[in-house]
């Protein structure tokens, strides 16, 4: 709903009913706003779904917080180690990885486990997020048949959760960068940038996702194995660099270009030049991001979390029918 | 056009379309995609109009399944109508079923602060009824409890307490007269009839026909998501108990036509329309 119905909210008819007080309400539904969407076939227009969308967000920040406070203390109570696992998972990932790969390859990156690691951490953010997202409409059936609420802030608030678990993930990152101290450098003020640009983007692909599995309950079978195959064809246990050394593609340069396409090239290769630098160390080691290919992610990003958005608001309306 | 109504739909109509269900699966979408296959389609309400005007309570009865809940629904701006209208004027509150547990792992003082959240409350509004729905719910220390460990009464009357703690221009009510303990039912009612008489309107579905009686002055007689009496309570009443009693022996023949005994065939699938879920 849009602005119309905060101000519907306060709306107090005098008329209404002579107990008081009479509480400012903001309805399930009230309004013009409400009528209008109730108003239905043809329904409105992609921009107007997506300023409504947004507004939403906007207008349901105490709701969206709530929502991420439940969800950490759910993870925090839930198990007997509770928030350590936020910070064991990717150490205990980081250790089959670093076991892995010593074994396969004969010449690992120097400071391998870093170098994996400024990968890990931020894919660990992404893929947890998905996970959550993809059930987060479906497990709320019972509230959205019951209560008109913008279903938006679901999504969103399980992306807005995915940070917090992504902050205590910074801190063994934080740990094994103090064993390569030599690797810290100022750089590291590019961090931030970085894991925005992937905010955006993991909010897009959350919201369409969670959308999807309303219709498609199986989406989450799939999606794990998407997800591993994703990992492994993004630049995370490997380097670009590596990828174009390697004969085959250095005969097809077109699958090297097709390799740095994918927004997790981006973002790794980014994240690794801020946190590890170049392999062999040299001095000054760490260098800023490719901030041109950063910045047109940002941008795709942008327009896909429109295209999303769009797309979520314009389903919404099912989802009672077919929960 | 000053017609003084709270709510007014228009030739409403709600179509469910099959294809796509709790358990519709990527590989049945495509099966039916390739095959061809008509979109399977069923209208939950169809051709349902009527106006309600400030101060009157209307009841919808029906058997199950007859389109009710979805009815509610609609006006609630939970679902959207297939075809038709709807317009609905002023702030809506409504009870579409109690036991509303926000969140398991949260207390019931923080369920009710996220219970406000997602029914829109100003965060000072819901500070200001928090004494008011503790109270009332009366669930003592369990108030400081996580959900999880509620007994499914309790559920209710937090759930009951946190709908009715607002005063809406509008409520709609579905089966919420029949929760709880004798006492909290009594207090409940008390509640609702409180509500009843300071909203500007309501609709409630209810099977107690001695309430609509006693409490609504219009009713509507819903069969399949088609209107097919709506007026006076006593002649809706009289007009379903009819039916019901009508349908009841037809069953009663049938099961006996087979040679069962209708007394253990106690299954009340009275009237029920296709596939209707919830």
């Amino acid at each position: 709903m849009d602005e119309g119905q905060d101000q519907g909210a306060v709306r107090a008819d005098p008329s209404l009913s002579a107990r008081d007080p009479v509480l400012p309400f903001r309805a399930m539904s009230s309004g013009d706003a409400a009528a209008a969407i109730r108003q239905s076939p043809g329904g409105p227009s992609s921009l107007s779904l997506l300023r409504q969308g947004i507004s939403e967000i906007l207008s349901r920040r105490r709701l969206i917080r709530y929502l991420v406070q439940a969800d950490m203390k759910k993870r925090g109570t839930d198990t007997v180690l509770g928030n350590l696992w936020w910070i064991l998972d990717p150490l205990l990932q980081l250790i089959v990885y670093v076991i892995f790969v010593s074994i396969i390859a004969r010449r690992p990156a120097p400071d391998y486990p870093l170098f994996i690691f400024a990968a890990i951490v931020p894919w660990k953010w992404f893929s947890s997020v998905i996970t959550d997202a993809t059930t987060c409409v479906v497990a709320n059936e019972k509230l959205i048949r019951q209560i008109a609420f913008p279903k938006l802030v679901l999504p969103v608030s399980v992306t807005t959760a995915g940070v917090v678990g992504f902050l205590w993930g910074l801190i063994p990152l934080g740990g094994l960068m103090l064993l390569h101290a030599d690797r810290i450098s100022i750089m590291l003020v590019w961090f931030p940038v970085i894991a925005f640009v992937q905010f955006v983007f993991t909010l897009a692909m959350a919201v369409l996702i969670s959308a999807a599995n309303v219709f498609f309950r199986d989406l989450g079978n799939a999606l794990g194995h998407l997800l591993r195959l994703w990992w492994f064809l993004s630049p995370g246990l490997y380097s670009l660099e590596n990828l174009r050394s390697v004969q085959y593609v250095q005969d097809h340069p077109i699958v090297g270009d097709l390799f740095a396409l994918n927004p997790f090239a981006v973002l790794f290769e980014a994240y690794r030049a801020v946190i590890y630098g170049f392999p062999d160390g040299a001095q000054p080691s760490a260098h800023p991001p490719d901030l041109l290919a950063l910045g047109a992610l940002l941008l795709a990003s942008v327009v896909l979390l429109g295209f999303c958005i769009t797309f979520f608001k314009r389903v919404e309306p099912e989802f009672a029918k077919v929960l | 056009m000053t017609s003084n109504y709270a709510i007014k739909a228009a030739e409403l109509g709600v179509r469910y379309d099959l294809r796509f269900n709790r358990k519709t699966t990527v590989r049945t979408s495509v099966a039916n995609f390739v095959l061809r296959r008509p979109p399977a389609r069923f209208w939950a309400l169809r051709q349902v109009s009527f106006e309600l005007s400030h101060g009157e309570s209307l009841a919808v009865i029906g058997p199950n399944g007859a389109g009710k809940s979805t009815l509610l629904q609609v006006l609630a701006g939970i679902m959207r109508p297939s075809e038709g209208t709807v317009d609905v004027r002023g702030n809506v509150s409504g009870l579409l079923g109690l036991g509303v547990g926000f969140d398991n792992e949260l207390s019931g003082i923080e369920n009710i602060l996220l219970g406000g959240a997602f029914l829109g409350l100003e965060d000072a509004t819901v500070q200001q009824i928090l004494p008011s729905i503790v109270e009332f719910a009366d669930l003592g220390e369990f108030i400081d409890a996580p959900l999880k460990t509620y007994s499914q009464g309790m559920r209710a009357r937090l759930g009951f307490a946190i709908a009715t703690a607002v005063d809406p221009d509008i409520l709609l009510l579905d089966e919420v007269l029949a929760t709880g303990d004798a006492n909290f039912r009594a207090k409940s009612k008390a509640r609702v009839i409180e509500l009843v008489q300071a909203a500007k309107g309501v609709v409630l579905v209810t099977h107690d026909m001695e309430w609509v009686r006693e409490y609504c002055n219009r009713a509507m007689l819903l069969e399949k998501g088609r209107v097919v009496l709506e007026g006076d309570p006593e002649e809706v009443v009289r007009l379903h108990l009819e039916r019901t009693a009508a349908a009841t022996a037809a069953r009663n023949a049938e099961a006996l036509a087979k040679g069962l005994d209708p007394a253990a065939f106690a299954g009340p699938r009275g009237g029920g329309a296709g596939r209707r879920r919830g």
